[in-house]
Order: C-alpha cells, then sequence, then structure tokens
C-alpha cells in the first residue's frame, strides 16, 4: 500500500499530492497576485520587504528563489546583487512561471533566469548560491525534510536559507479571530474574486497542517544548517526562518 | 529587530567600503554586555556578518564582555587597546579577532546609542516607576523638594540614565 500525506485536511498517496497541488496552482495561477493582496490586505508586501531585509544579501551574491511564483522576491532580489550578481526564479508550476516571466517583463526585468524544478529534486550544483528563499511554498512541498537537504546542499557555506511561511498563531484570541477569517472569509473571497473557493479551502487548511515554529527550525537543523533562527511576524500568522549554512 | 540593525549596518558598510574581512572567516564570537544583560553574536562566513542569538548554545572561538559604556565607546571609536588596559573590555580568545571586530564597529554609522534606548527601553521605564517611588518617601513631607527633586532625577535619567543613582544601584 502506498505511503499517505495530507493536501489539506484530506490523506492522500503520496504520489498523488504534487498533481493535486499543480491543480490548485494552475487554478489560481492568473488572480495570484490580486488573491494575496485581497486577503493579507496588502501586508503580504511587508512581510516580503523584512525577508529582503534579512536575507544579507549583497551585489554579487547568487540567488535562487523556489516556488518563486509571480516573482516578488526576484524581484527585490534582482535589485539587490546587481549586474554583477544572479538570480534564479524556479517554481514546479509551469502556469506560475509564465506568470512570474510576465510580471518581471513589465517590471522592466530580463535579467532572471526561469527554470521550473521540483524542490525535492533541485538541478543545481552543490555549493552555488549565498541565498535561497522559499516563501508561501514549502508548506505545499510534499517531502520537505528532502527539500531541506536539497536547499542546504546547492547553498555554499556561509549561505542563507530564508522560509517564509505561514506558522502557528500564538495569541489565542488573535488565533480564534484568523480561524474564522481563513475558514469562513477567505474561500469566499476565492470564489468572488477567483471564482475557486475550494483552493482557498486547501489554502487555509494546508496552513494547518504545516509544522509549527519550532518543528520547522528543528528540522532546518536536521537538514544539515548550523544555525537557525526565526522571526514571527504579524504574531505567528507569519514566520521568517533565516537558516545559516556553516 | 536589534541584532538586524546592526547586521545590515556592519554588511552595508563592509559592502560599500570593500572591506576584506577574510581574517574573521569561520569566527563566532560572543558579545556579553553585563550591565544591560545583552548577548549577541557575530558568526562570520562567506564575507558577511550574521548577527545570531546562538540558540544552537555552539562555542564562540571568542568571548567578549563589558559593559554599556565601553561598548557605545566602542562605536564611537575610541581605541580597543585603551577599553582593554583600563579593564573596562574583557577578551576570551584572539585579542586580534576581537580588535577586528572592534574596528568595524568604530568604522560604522550604526547609532548605537538610539539601538540600545529601544533595547533598554523596558529596563528604563521599570527604574522611572522606581524612581519616583523612592523620591516620594524620601520626600514626602516637603512638596517643594519634592517637585525639585524629581526634576533633577528625571532630568538624569533621561539625559543620561548610567548616571542616575537608581540606575547606578541596580547595575552594581
Amino acid at each position: 500500500m502506498d505511503k499517505t500525506t495530507h493536501f489539506g485536511y484530506k490523506q492522500v498517496d503520496v504520489g498523488k499530492k504534487q498533481g493535486l497541488v499543480k491543480g490548485v496552482f494552475d487554478s489560481v495561477a492568473g488572480k495570484y497576485d490580486l488573491m494575496n493582496d485581497v486577503m493579507s490586505m496588502g501586508t503580504h508586501r511587508l512581510w516580503k520587504n523584512y525577508t529582503i531585509a534579512s536575507s544579507n544579501v549583497s551585489e554579487g551574491d547568487h540567488v535562487l528563489d523556489i516556488a518563486g511564483g509571480t516573482g516578488d522576491l526576484a524581484i527585490k532580489f534582482r535589485k539587490k546583487v546587481g549586474a554583477s550578481g544572479k538570480v534564479i526564479l524556479s517554481d514546479i508550476n509551469g502556469s506560475m512561471l509564465n506568470e512570474g516571466r510576465k510580471n518581471l517583463i513589465n517590471h522592466g526585468i530580463i535579467d532572471v533566469d526561469f527554470i521550473q524544478a521540483n524542490a525535492e529534486s533541485l538541478p543545481f550544483e552543490d555549493n552555488t548560491f549565498d541565498c535561497v528563499s522559499i516563501a508561501f511554498g514549502l508548506r505545499n512541498v510534499t517531502n520537505k525534510d528532502i527539500a531541506l537537504q536539497q536547499m542546504y546542499r546547492v547553498l555554499k557555506k556561509g549561505g542563507t536559507l530564508l522560509i517564509l511561511e505561514f506558522s502557528k498563531v500564538e495569541n489565542e484570541m488573535l488565533k480564534k479571530i484568523y480561524d474564522l477569517y481563513s475558514f469562513n472569509v477567505i474561500p469566499k473571497f476565492g470564489e468572488f474574486f477567483a471564482n475557486d473557493e475550494d483552493s482557498y479551502q486547501y489554502l487555509a487548511e494546508s496552513i494547518r497542517k504545516h509544522p509549527d515554529q519550532e518543528t520547522l527550525k528543528a528540522m532546518t537543523l536536521d537538514a544539515g544548517f548550523g544555525f537557525c533562527e526565526y522571526h514571527n511576524l504579524t504574531g505567528g500568522i507569519v514566520a521568517l526562518h533565516k537558516a545559516i549554512k556553516t | 529587530m536589534f541584532r538586524l540593525a546592526i547586521e545590515k549596518a556592519l554588511n552595508h558598510m563592509i559592502n560599500v567600503n570593500s572591506i576584506n574581512i577574510e581574517r574573521l572567516d569561520n569566527s563566532l564570537i560572543s558579545l556579553y554586555v553585563d550591565d544591560i544583560d545583552l548577548k549577541i553574536f557575530f558568526l562570520c562566513l562567506n564575507s558577511r556578518i550574521f548577527v545570531i542569538e546562538n540558540s544552537e548554545q555552539k562555542d564562540a572561538n571568542v568571548d567578549i564582555t563589558l559593559n554599556k559604556k565601553a561598548f557605545l565607546s566602542l562605536f564611537k571609536g575610541t581605541s580597543f587597546e585603551d577599553l582593554i588596559e583600563s579593564e573596562e573590555i574583557e577578551v576570551n580568545g584572539s585579542i586580534k579577532t576581537a580588535q577586528q571586530l572592534a574596528d568595524l564597529f568604530a568604522l560604522s554609522s550604526i547609532d548605537i546609542e538610539e539601538l540600545i534606548s529601544q533595547y533598554t527601553g523596558d529596563v528604563i521605564a521599570y527604574q522611572l516607576g522606581r524612581t519616583i517611588e523612592k523620591i516620594k518617601s524620601a520626600t514626602k513631607h516637603d512638596k517643594d523638594s519634592f517637585v525639585e527633586n524629581l526634576k533633577n532625577e528625571f532630568t538624569t535619567l533621561l539625559i543620561a540614565p548610567s548616571r542616575s543613582k537608581f540606575f547606578k544601584k541596580r547595575a552594581s
């Protein structure tokens, strides 16, 4: 019998999760940025700015943005690394990569490479990047431990891994409000703005199934990183984990 | 935010001035400001500095212990040797490595007093409460003296908290 894993609150065969996640992102790709703005009331931009500020990326660095989607982080990284640096935007989903390509061209950026790749088997040599980022992507990866080991492998010594992801809300009152919002309001936004309630129901469920801050930190250290710290944003709705390869 | 602000400022300064920090590479330096109980670690790797909390509790190559006054003066360019001679800084490990980190502090344009004041804001607020209580009890029979003492103590506390007799008592 095949092993199972979670897809939102459902248990599915491990081999099927990737296809199901692909279905979600194929469906939402065209409205992804709009929905991010609507759902987070624009706050996702602050979370991403904080991620960039924490990245310790400088001119000339090589950066890999995994699950880079519509390219929000890649655009900001491109500015930081300058002409002597390099940014690669990767995503497992072709529809999201297409949206990213359009978005970057609209920003006048043509020197970012796009690679369709699975985070569990990154097609890069060891010790290639100064920084690897994954924003709101890790929870959709089937085998997170393998993906973290891959991120470790492709980072140089002294390279930084940044994981921006939904996490566990610490405050009980905020948690109640957040649960009410994400299970009752977000799927309705999805239906209204993207004509897709199910995908946004999956979003709310997948967040609850994602490892909490301390668990993810432990997973990151297990993958080989020497140091890992996290910073809760908006009361832990989102957390930024920053790990360093030593 | 305190650590992030220092990390950003140091790395910005290293990049802008093309400072070679190769000699610090692979070092983990612990810095402890004892009178405000501030402990931070500087990890130097990949030609950059990470300012971390080291929750993994890895052993540092160099341990620097100093008081707040000495910490602030490092950022104002006070000679590291002078501070060691006057026993305001204690170093365990390579003094050269500690000196190199101190040199970076001196070159940076970090508004360390502002950062420290944010960090110690809660300590000062606590002290302020205690100060009021002490002045009240010391001058409860003399209203004019109470107001004067309050003014003086507030002024000292707000401008130079370390000179406040109440703050000094706590730090000792």
